[in-house]
């Protein structure tokens, strides 16, 4: 463990030893010439470090008062003005931006709108148009099957009363061969008539 | 064993004399001043326009600094006018503490009592008379020595003391503070750095490793300077403004 001795040497002078505990003061002595200059009092201000030291603090503070920091300063307001400038004209690019975006979104709106309207129409449209289409065609074809069923009624008629002539004439001149005498036309026809009818069934 | 001599407290603050009227502490103090008014030149002759860098961008930080966290802080919007005389006390007091860690200069100019006690006699001249300027020798005496909301009575014992506070205390205590704190900051960096070297070049070869403990104290305390040089000046400038603040607005 070291233990420092504090020595008050003259006017102007303290000299510290530390001294060994196991080997006792060991410090080589500095001795103070008399009349040597100790260096400056630590407490008062020296005449010369005033001079320069504040000379120094008015030519800086007044340099920086009246040239530099107004130059700096107006250009750093210039450059915020600059900024504040930019940031709003940005600001109103954004809110006329938006408008524009809000404005589209509604033209968007009403087109989609129209353009529904209008596909409901075409749609409500084609349908009315093939509506009739078909409407129109199934009376066509109802038209046409009823002249064919016309058509066959008719052929069918035909081939009935040839098939009743060809029949009553075989029976007339059958019966009047097996018995010598005609029959009643009438009474031919109508049993052929019936017969037929019968067959039919 | 062990021996260690440390010079006396004046033969530490002894200086070189660069010529008859001229030593280190005039040296800094001029050199200060000088780099001060080139980094503002140089900053200013950047185009402003731009994104500030490099030396332009320091000098705008600093600036704002004094600005956002000394006037503003202290004295308002109305106190904005101050901030050239602040930025120049805060830059100088700073360029002249930090000298206590560069090498070769390796002193404050502020561990010496001359530029405290000339800022610090500036400050008391400057809101002593921007005191008067704005609310005449009597209001602003009357205000300082008989604060408004006391009672009379009480006058007999608050007026000497104002007076004291207010007009005798307050150089001292900022000439003060600032030399006491930077020349403790330097003894301290000397002692530790005596200490290292009598222990690295100690005859009992068994002390040398234990020359690394008061070196590394001496790290720390190296960059412990830089916030006690960077604090200080922040401290006599806040100060300032705040005497000066309460000069021209004592309602505030």
């Amino acid at each position: 463990m070291l233990t420092a001795v504090i020595t008050h040497r003259g006017e102007n002078s303290v000299q510290v030893k530390l001294v060994g505990q196991s080997t006792g003061l060991v410090t080589p002595k500095i001795e103070a010439e008399e009349g040597q200059d100790m260096g400056p009092n630590p407490i008062a201000p020296e005449g010369k470090e005033l001079l320069w030291g504040g000379l120094s603090f008015v030519v800086m503070a007044v340099a920086i008062r009246y040239f530099l920091f107004p130059k700096l300063k107006k250009g750093m307001d210039d450059r915020y003005a600059g900024i504040r400038a930019d940031h709003e004209s940005a600001e109103a690019t954004t809110a006329a931006a938006r408008g524009d975006v809000a404005e589209y979104e509604k033209a968007l709106v009403a087109v989609r709108a129209e353009a529904a309207a209008k596909v409901d129409a075409a749609r409500q449209t084609l349908d009315s148009e093939r509506q009739a289409a078909i409407n129109e065609l199934n009376s066509r074809i109802a038209a046409r099957r009823s002249e064919a069923d016309a058509a066959l009624s008719a052929a069918r008629e035909a081939n009935r009363s040839q098939i009743t002539a060809a029949v009553s004439a075989v029976v007339t001149r059958a019966t009047e061969l097996s018995v010598g005498r005609a029959p009643d036309a009438a009474v031919v026809e109508r049993a052929i008539a019936d017969a037929m009818a019968g067959g039919s069934r | 064993m062990f021996a260690l001599e440390f010079p006396p407290i004046n033969e530490i603050l002894r200086w070189r004399e660069v010529a008859p009227s001229l030593n280190k502490v005039g040296i800094i103090a001029v050199a200060a001043a000088l780099i001060a008014i080139v980094v503002f030149i140089l900053a200013t002759r950047q185009d402003h326009r731009k994104a500030p860098t490099g030396v332009r961008n320091f000098a705008e930080t600093t600036v704002e600094f004094v600005e956002n966290g000394i006037v503003m802080q202290t004295m308002g919007r109305d106190g904005l006018g101050w901030t050239p005389f602040l930025l120049s006390l805060f830059v100088f007091i700073y360029l002249c503490n930090a000298p206590g860690i560069i090498p070769i200069l390796q002193m404050p100019a502020t561990a010496r009592m001359a530029i405290p006690a000339f800022l610090s006699i500036l400050v008391w001249v400057i809101y002593n008379g921007a005191g008067i300027k704005h609310q005449g020798f009597g209001g602003y005496f009357k205000s300082v020595l008989f604060p408004p909301g006391v009672p009379k009575a009480l006058y007999a014992l608050v007026t000497p003391i104002e007076f004291i506070s207010t007009i005798i205390v307050r150089p001292f205590s900022l000439m003060v503070r600032l030399f006491a704190n930077m020349l403790a900051g330097h003894i301290l960096l000397v002692t530790f750095a005596l200490l290292s070297e009598a222990l690295f070049q100690a005859r009992d070869k068994v002390l040398v490793p234990f020359g690394v403990l008061p070196m590394f104290m001496l790290i720390f305390l190296t960059g412990f300077e830089v916030l006690v040089a960077f604090l200080q000046a922040y401290i006599f400038t806040i100060l300032t403004a705040v005497y000066i603040g309460g000069a021209v607005h004592p309602e505030h």
